[in-house]
């Protein structure tokens, strides 16, 4: 990330094209004239990884210096007077990418990248002369089964080495390198080892062309038929930002989207599955006792089971909240359960702890335990005293958010009655399930570990008969005599805000749509 | 847009009040003409083919070379679709006909192609861009065949098979052969 010019103590002024401009000092001199909307066309520069200066396509002119100079490896200085559209500057970066052409193979209808590639867009922009070269060219290996996750083509590799800058810079696991000279370099494994780090997918996002692709992704769809919308992953509570790549309805990809704050420009290979269970194994339609039903016949059977033990036994009744849910179902589920029906047995939960790492990986694994633990008053009763409570029948009625992983025996006397994404053992055992909508299908915000309120978009519709989580409980609290009438979850989060104070300085920011991919700049 | 009435003046005198001489004078110019192809055509005297109308289907109209007829997929030179489901074609499509599922293909050099390969001609528009979209020669309009009736909607779906059925090996080299289209503008 380049420093924030408005903050800069020092500027420097520099000529761009004869425009003056102020920069902050000590700018990247590409950079700089990127953000002043002067284009130049690079491939191995990168902003979050150093710059080697390999590719030399961000060539410019100086005044004074002997020869052209790369952009990307020039700091900004006082009074530099740089041209970047000169006739000889622009035939240097003709001549670059016809040079990156010589041996590329031009696989663009079976290449993955095409339509976000920078190859392509740099040919259109800047080049759109024929081929010259006359003989064969150098063949390389294709379809290179490199690591878990990924194929290598080398003969698109255009031996930018930021693939490598990320295993070496990124994850720390000097994995890949380049081997033999000239015409013949290939990018391959270094010797014994495989592409195989914690954070080996994120070659795939930086690399420029389409050297490196995701088996997962691997001919799903088209670059430009997808469309992005941005999110927050919900793997750990670290909580990367992200952009959730859906086409027709459907998830296809996730891949990081720049924040200084938590991920910068990366995200782990785990957190880009995390998409799987919005795509499988759902919970689609309502059931009483396992007998579908309709929506309002099952919120009916909620209310009356709820009421009636309530009415009965009400310290045998629980609520349990989900470290998974967005802070406007645990804000809803609070009005509901704690302000309205009284209860006094809450419990809270989510994923178990899992590995970590001092990149970006948390060791707890769910996406909103900050936001949970702020929302809701203490004590806060753990799962594991839920299951003993449950065998030794201090609890009667549970009303369950999400944790459909609980281990609840389907013979159990209890009453289950659980707002569910994902089928499980919780379903399974459950006396009503009220289907409700996962993380991608609704607006909503997560509070990561350092308590950094981050937004949730919907990418893609609601499977089924699925609804917001806030929804179903707002619905269900009507049927119970605690009204709540949201017209949105963006009111949900207006009132949350107003109560908790976590989210008192959060925004809730504009609506975002899903964006088609028109060669987004983000990638590659 | 308001309604605009333009009065025309009657023509003047007799002639133009009854009609009576454009009547006359419109039913020379058909006897003219019967006169004149009267020996050609119903005598026997002209040739058929100087005729303009047909008698179809016993006759049919030779089509121009550029005729847009039935899908076929080409092959290549090993039989096998030449296709790579780049999905240039289904992108273009103004009538969203085709539908490509694409898989990976056994052989490296290949690396894709389509496992499902499907046209709706009742959807098709016959505009021919994806003939034009297409990268590789592997889809074609050439066939000279209409469209055939069918009694259900489904059977109007042509299936990699049947597009396959018509296909032949292309000879075309990808990236094409000739002069650059960006040189003749
Ligand atoms: S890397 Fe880019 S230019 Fe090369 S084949 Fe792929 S899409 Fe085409
Ligand atoms: S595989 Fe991609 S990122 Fe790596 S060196 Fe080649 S072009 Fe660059
Ligand atoms: S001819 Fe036009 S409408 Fe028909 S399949 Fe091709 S692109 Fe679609
Ligand atoms: S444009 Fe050609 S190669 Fe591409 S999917 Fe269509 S038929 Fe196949
Ligand atoms: S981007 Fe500057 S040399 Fe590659």
């Amino acid at each position: 990330m380049a420093a924030d010019p408005r903050t800069a103590v020092e500027t420097v002024t520099v000529i761009v094209d004869g425009k003056e401009h102020k920069f902050p000092k000590g700018m990247n001199l590409l950079e700089a004239c990127l953000s002043v909307g002067v284009k130049i066309p690079f491939f191995c520069y990168h902003p979050g990884l150093s710059s080697p200066a390999v590719c030399r396509q961000c060539l410019v002119e100086i005044k004074g210096a002997p020869k052209p100079v790369p952009s990307c490896y020039t700091a900004v200085a006082d009074k530099m007077e740089v041209t970047t559209n000169s006739p000889r500057v622009l035939e240097i970066r003709r001549q670059m990418l016809e040079f990156t052409l010589l041996n590329h193979p031009i696989d663009c209808p079976v290449c993955d990248k095409a339509g976000e590639c920078s190859l392509q867009r740099h040919y259109f922009d800047w080049d759109g002369k024929l081929a010259r070269n006359e003989g064969d060219k150098v063949r390389k290996a294709k379809v290179v089964d490199v690591g878990k996750h990924i194929v290598l083509d080398q003969e698109r590799c255009i031996l930018c080495t930021r693939c490598i800058r990320v295993c070496n810079e990124v994850a720390k696991s000097p994995d890949l390198t380049i081997a033999n000279r000239g015409s013949h370099s290939v990018l391959t494994t270094a010797p014994g080892q495989r592409l195989d780090n914690p954070y080996s997918l994120n070659t795939v996002d930086v690399c420029p062309v389409g050297a490196l692709t995701a088996k997962d992704f691997r001919f799903a769809r088209r670059a430009w038929e997808l469309c992005a919308t941005p999110s927050v992953c919900p793997g750990c509570a670290t909580g990367c930002s992200i952009e959730i790549h859906a086409s027709r309805g459907k998830i296809h990809r996730l891949v990081p989207r720049e924040n200084p704050l938590v991920n910068k420009f990366w995200m782990c290979d785990e957190g880009r599955f995390t998409y799987k269970a919005v795509t499988e194994n759902r919970v689609r339609l309502p059931s009483i006792d396992g007998k579908r039903a309709t929506l309002p016949a099952a919120l009916a059977e909620a209310a009356r089971l709820l009421g009636e033990d309530l009415a009965g036994a009400p310290q045998r009744v629980g609520v349990v909240f989900s470290f998974q849910a967005t802070n406007e179902d645990t804000h809803v589920l609070l009005r509901l359960a704690l302000d309205g029906l009284k209860i006094e047995r809450v419990y809270a939960g989510g994923r178990a702890l899992g590995g970590s790492d001092t990149i970006l990986v948390s060791a707890d694994k769910n996406p909103n335990t900050t936001g949970v633990v702020r929302t809701v008053p203490p004590p806060l009763r753990t799962l594991k005293e839920l299951t003993r409570d449950l065998a030794t029948g201090a609890l009667t009625t549970v009303l369950v958010l999400g944790n459909e992983a609980l281990p609840v025996a389907a013979a159990t006397p209890v009453t289950v009655i659980v707002l569910a994404s994902n089928k499980g053992p919780l379903v399974a055992a459950a006396n009503v399930v009220l289907p409700i909508a996962m993380w991608a299908e609704v607006d909503g915000s997560f509070a990561n570990k350092d308590g950094l309120v981050q937004r949730l978009h919907a990418a893609v519709p609601c499977p089924g008969e699925a609804l917001p989580g806030w929804e179903v409980l707002a619905r269900l609290g009507g049927k119970l005599g605690v009204e709540m009438a949201y017209a949105s979850a963006s009111e949900v989060f207006a009132e949350a805000a107003g109560r908790h104070g976590f989210l008192k300085d959060a925004v809730w920011g504009d609506s975002s749509r899903p964006v088609q991919l028109r060669f987004g700049e983000s990638r590659g | 847009m308001a309604v605009t009435v333009k009065v025309v003046a009657r023509p003047a005198g007799i002639r133009g009040h009854t009609y009576l001489v454009a009547v006359a004078e419109g039913m020379w110019v058909t006897f003219r003409h019967l006169m004149k192809n009267f020996p050609g055509n119903v005598l026997g005297l002209r040739k058929k083919t100087d005729i303009a109308t047909l008698s179809y289907p016993e006759e049919k109209q030779a089509y121009p070379a550029r005729n847009r007829g039935l899908h076929r997929l080409m092959k290549r030179e090993n039989g096998d679709v030449r296709c790579v489901a780049c999905m240039m074609c289904p992108t273009v499509c103004p009538a969203h006909c085709i539908t490509i599922v694409p898989e990976e293909a056994p052989d490296n050099a290949v690396e894709k192609r389509p496992r499902i390969f499907e046209i709706d001609e009742l959807r098709c528009v016959v505009c021919g861009l994806c003939v034009e979209a297409c990268p590789c020669d592997a889809i074609r309009m050439d066939t000279k065949v209409h469209a055939p009736p069918t009694l259900r909607r489904a059977d109007a779906i042509l299936d990699m098979e049947a597009l396959l059925a018509r296909g032949e090996p292309s000879i075309a080299t990808q990236g094409g052969t000739g002069p650059f289209w960006r040189e003749k503008v």
